[in-house]
């Protein structure tokens, strides 16, 4: 099959998921037992106002009448409002999912760029001291709890040092003095594209600590199973050939050797990046760090259905979309794998 | 082979370049090219760690947390002024206020001179309109403004409100909920979007201070406003940073290293640690709320009087204030907070007592218990919980069994307003007043209820209605006779123990030392007054 026909299907499978997820997370949230109209109104909604507030909502209408509403709006791109906040979701959304975007990729990126190299060290360096230090480092990773680890990290760099800021996106001098353009959302582009060099050391400083705590785990999981895959690969009968031809140590371990055994630990890294969008809560609430993760937990606490529905979309749309690049990337990457 | 060795090496030696390079990095004040205009000189900001974001800062609906954000934007035309002040209200907006003699009528007679941000001034028209559309949206703390029938304005500096029954409108009209005042013209230039721009960093009050930026869900500078009425003094802020920080120890260690200037909800555990430090100060106050159980009185065995006083007796108030809440509550006396108008030391107080609690409930014919209740509270509320636990083991020396049962909010409210035959025994719950009275409390837990809203323990007592009714409506010609009666409806109240009130909160706010003029005042809760502090 030709990429494209495969993109296409996939894409087409995908609206399929969409709507699926759609109609699941609609129908359950309606019968979680809640008024959303009480709390549309506040803490303290008489009977009138929760009558009134049930007709503006369109609470009184029957269920598929309700979510046939919602489908058109979602159609045209409106996710709804918030019942708590009553804002426009798809604005809040403006300004939560860059944030933890931005998080979860610097995390990712942490764990490539760690996580990669002393995995595959670790597997030619097998049994020495570099391969028990990666696995010990990795077991720790994995263990470690995340709250702890950004708790301590603080503790260390902020409360003792002084060298890294202790939480939030920016300082407040920034955002008195270097204010952020907001073009994307994601400060370290915005700030590099207006040129805005506080602002850039700033940001870059302020998401060090939240992300690295947020790639430990990952980065655990990344070391452990490029490991495991290039301690195989590395017994492959071509390597001992390139070994044998006299290529280098480096060609071998990282233009042969790793495409090969890379497929798995891609899928994980893929994995852990759409787990990351909402499961960064812990490390968004140390950090002061104010994304989705929050968001959305905020949302469940209040029963606030618009939004934990919208969020569900979003991640779905994530999830497949990073599927579908992945399966490409395997197409990419080994030869054997075929479209179909 | 070389490549191999180093590698490592330089990976680490890399991330400490980057690490390095940005320690202790922070963004200065850009310094001047030869030629430019020099920076403006630093600002004198305040920064609040708060623990929660800010649900919606229109003016009309803000009915939570973002209360201490809009009550530094906006103004009422009264303000209820602290405990221990001699006087209940002081001028806001209003520099005086008349009612006829049953306080059905009230005329406000406006300060002159007052501009809003939008450089408009302040006239009675504003009054009406600002009033009117908190009406008309129907949301937040709306209902305050029920006993309005119509608002008249007499001239510019003149409004009158015609009440369709008596009510204390000084009081509604001093509500840390709903009764701000703002600028008729800039909310009308927003057309139907006027909430959406609010909630996009906009106000359009007459105080202080008025929004610079709003970053949602993490950050609201509020800048100081050159011509507010009140004038400026030098060492008052000019700039207010609100500082979304949801993690308590997180807002611990900014108030320690100074990097916040103003937070609140710290460990109680921590609490005297910080106090002893030379540059932090805890003000500890009471908060106008309590911690309140509704005992189902409709259901059995509740139903029975003598049940529910042996229960009230079954609860170890003083041992859980001192060693669960580390002594930062005061037993309640009755459901009106200490502090309060309409509290009084002089009403009965249920103590610990299991024998009484024996006899009792020997009477009431359960000599060893043998009976379930099931106790309703907020999941993730952690007094709450250890309030059930506690009492669950107390009510176990009984022989009743306690279940302690934590739900979402909306789920126990559910509940709470089901059936009451299938209802909770007990629902737990904070209260506080939207507005300063004691009806607030023994209206909305107390007062008979067609439908069931806040009277989750579906007491209905014509006399205590009629009692609480009179009074309410001389709250705002009488108010020493309104308080009195007030006290008697709460006497009816502890006798039938209706509820256990467990206690009333204490406000902890940690506050650096060098900030000078900090009052906390319950009636705003967890709002600081930043025009009134300065360093």
């Amino acid at each position: 099959m030709k990429v494209w026909e495969y993109i296409l299907r996939r894409l087409l499978l995908a609206v399929l998921v969409i709507f699926g997820v759609s109609v699941v997370t609609f129908f359950i949230a309606r019968v979680v037992p809640s008024d959303p109209a009480a709390l549309w109104v506040g803490p303290r909604p008489s009977p009138d106002q929760i009558a009134a507030a049930r007709v503006k909502l369109g609470l009184d209408r029957p269920l598929y009448i309700q979510y046939f509403y919602y489908l058109g709006n979602l159609l045209r791109g409106d996710l709804g409002v918030s019942i708590k906040t009553h804002q426009p979701i798809v604005r809040d959304l403006r300004a939560y999912l860059p944030a933890t975007l931005e998080l979860v990729l610097v995390g990712m990126a942490m764990a490539v760029f760690i996580g990669i190299p002393l995995g595959v060290l670790s597997a030619a360096r097998r049994n020495r001291f570099l391969d028990h230090f990666s696995r010990l480092v990795a077991v720790a990773a994995v263990s470690i709890p995340t709250f702890w680890l950004g708790l301590l990290l603080q503790l260390i760099f902020f409360g003792q040092l002084r060298w890294l800021p202790i939480g939030g996106r920016v300082s407040i001098e920034t955002t008195l003095y270097h204010p952020i353009q907001t073009i994307t959302g994601f400060y370290l582009i915005d700030t590099l594209v207006t040129r805005n060099w506080p602002a850039f050391r700033d940001a870059l400083a302020h998401i060090i600590l939240p992300a690295f705590t947020l790639a430990t785990y990952a980065i655990g999981l990344t070391i452990r199973m490029t490991r495991s895959t290039m301690v195989e690969v590395l017994q492959e009968k071509y390597i001992v050939a390139a070994r044998a031809a006299g290529l280098s140590e480096r060609t071998i371990l990282f233009r042969l050797a790793l495409k090969n055994a890379i497929v798995p630990t891609l899928t994980v890294l893929a994995l852990s990046f759409v787990y990351s969008l909402t499961g960064a809560i812990l490390v968004e609430v140390i950090f002061s760090w104010p994304g989705l993760g929050s968001y959305v937990t905020s949302a469940i606490i209040n029963v606030d259905f618009p939004v934990i529905i919208a969020v569900t979309l979003v991640v779905t749309v994530f999830y497949v979309l990073i599927n579908l690049v992945l399966d490409l990337v395997q197409v990419v990457l080994d030869p054997r794998v075929v479209l179909k | 082979m070389l490549f191999q060795r180093t590698f490592p090496a330089l990976i680490v030696l890399v991330a400490l370049a980057v690490l390095l390079s940005l320690v202790g990095c922070r963004p200065s004040t850009p310094t001047p090219a030869a030629g430019e205009t020099p920076a403006p000189p630093k600002e004198n900001v305040a920064v609040y760690a708060h623990p929660t974001s800010f649900p919606d800062i229109d003016p009309s609906v803000s009915y939570s947390n973002d209360s201490a954000v809009v009550s530094n934007l906006y103004e009422t035309l009264v303000w209820y002024n602290p405990p221990m002040h001699p006087q209940l209200l002081r001028p806001g907006l209003a520099e005086r206020w008349e009612s006829n003699a049953d306080a059905t009528e009230w005329t406000f007679y406006l300060r002159k001179g007052v501009k809003f941000h939008d450089g408009t001034f302040l006239n009675a028209q504003a009054v009406k309109y600002s009033i009117e559309r908190t009406i008309n949206m129907g949301m937040g703390a709306s209902y305050i403004w029920d006993p309005v029938e119509e608002i008249t304005v007499v001239d510019d500096y003149t409004v009158r409100f015609k009440l369709k029954y008596p009510a204390p409108l000084d009081l509604i009209a001093a509500s840390g909920y709903g009764s701000w005042i703002f600028s008729p013209a800039c909310v009308e230039a927003q057309g139907d979007k006027a909430s959406e721009w609010f909630n996009e960093g906009h106000d359009c009050g007459s105080g202080p201070y008025t929004i610079e930026s709003y970053e949602r869900g993490r950050r609201l500078v509020i800048t100081r406003f050159d011509d507010y009425w009140g004038g400026w003094k030098p060492g008052q802020f000019t700039k207010v940073v609100f500082e979304v920080v949801e993690d308590p120890t997180v807002r611990q260690q900014m108030i320690e290293a100074g990097t916040a200037d103003v937070t609140y909800d710290i460990p109680r555990a921590n609490l005297a640690a910080l106090d002893a430090r030379p540059d932090v100060v805890v003000y500890t106050n009471p908060a106008f709320q309590n911690l309140v159980g509704l005992l189902n009185v409709r259901k059995p065995p509740l139903d029975n009087k003598l049940v529910r006083q042996a229960i009230s007796y079954a609860f170890p108030y003083d041992r859980f204030i001192q060693t669960v809440v580390s002594g930062y509550a005061v037993q309640s006396h009755g459901p009106v907070p200490l502090g309060m108008w309409g509290h009084s030391d002089q009403l009965f107080q249920y103590t610990y007592n299991l024998d009484k609690a024996r006899e009792l409930l020997a009477q009431a014919g359960y000599p060893n218990g043998g009976f379930k209740l099931v106790m309703t509270h907020v999941a993730g509320d952690l007094d709450e919980r250890q309030v059930g636990e506690v009492w669950k083991a107390e009510l176990a020396k009984l022989g009743i069994d306690l279940e302690v049962r934590g739900m979402a909010w909306e789920a126990q409210w559910d509940l709470g307003k089901s059936d009451p035959m299938q209802a909770q025994d007990i629902f737990v719950m904070y209260w506080w007043p939207d507005y300063v009275s004691p009806y607030s409390f023994l209206y909305s837990m107390f007062h008979c209820e067609e439908e069931t809203l806040f009277n989750l323990g579906y007491y209905c007592n014509p006399q205590y209605d009629e009692l609480i009714d009179r009074a309410n409506a001389l709250s705002g010609s009488n108010r020493a006779e309104a308080e009195r009666l007030f006290i008697e409806a709460q006497k009816i109240l502890i006798d039938d123990a209706v509820a256990v009130f467990f206690y009333d909160l204490v406000n902890t706010h940690a506050v650096r030392a060098d900030i000078k003029g900090y009052v906390d005042n319950p009636a705003y809760p967890h709002v600081v007054f930043f025009y009134e502090l300065s360093r």
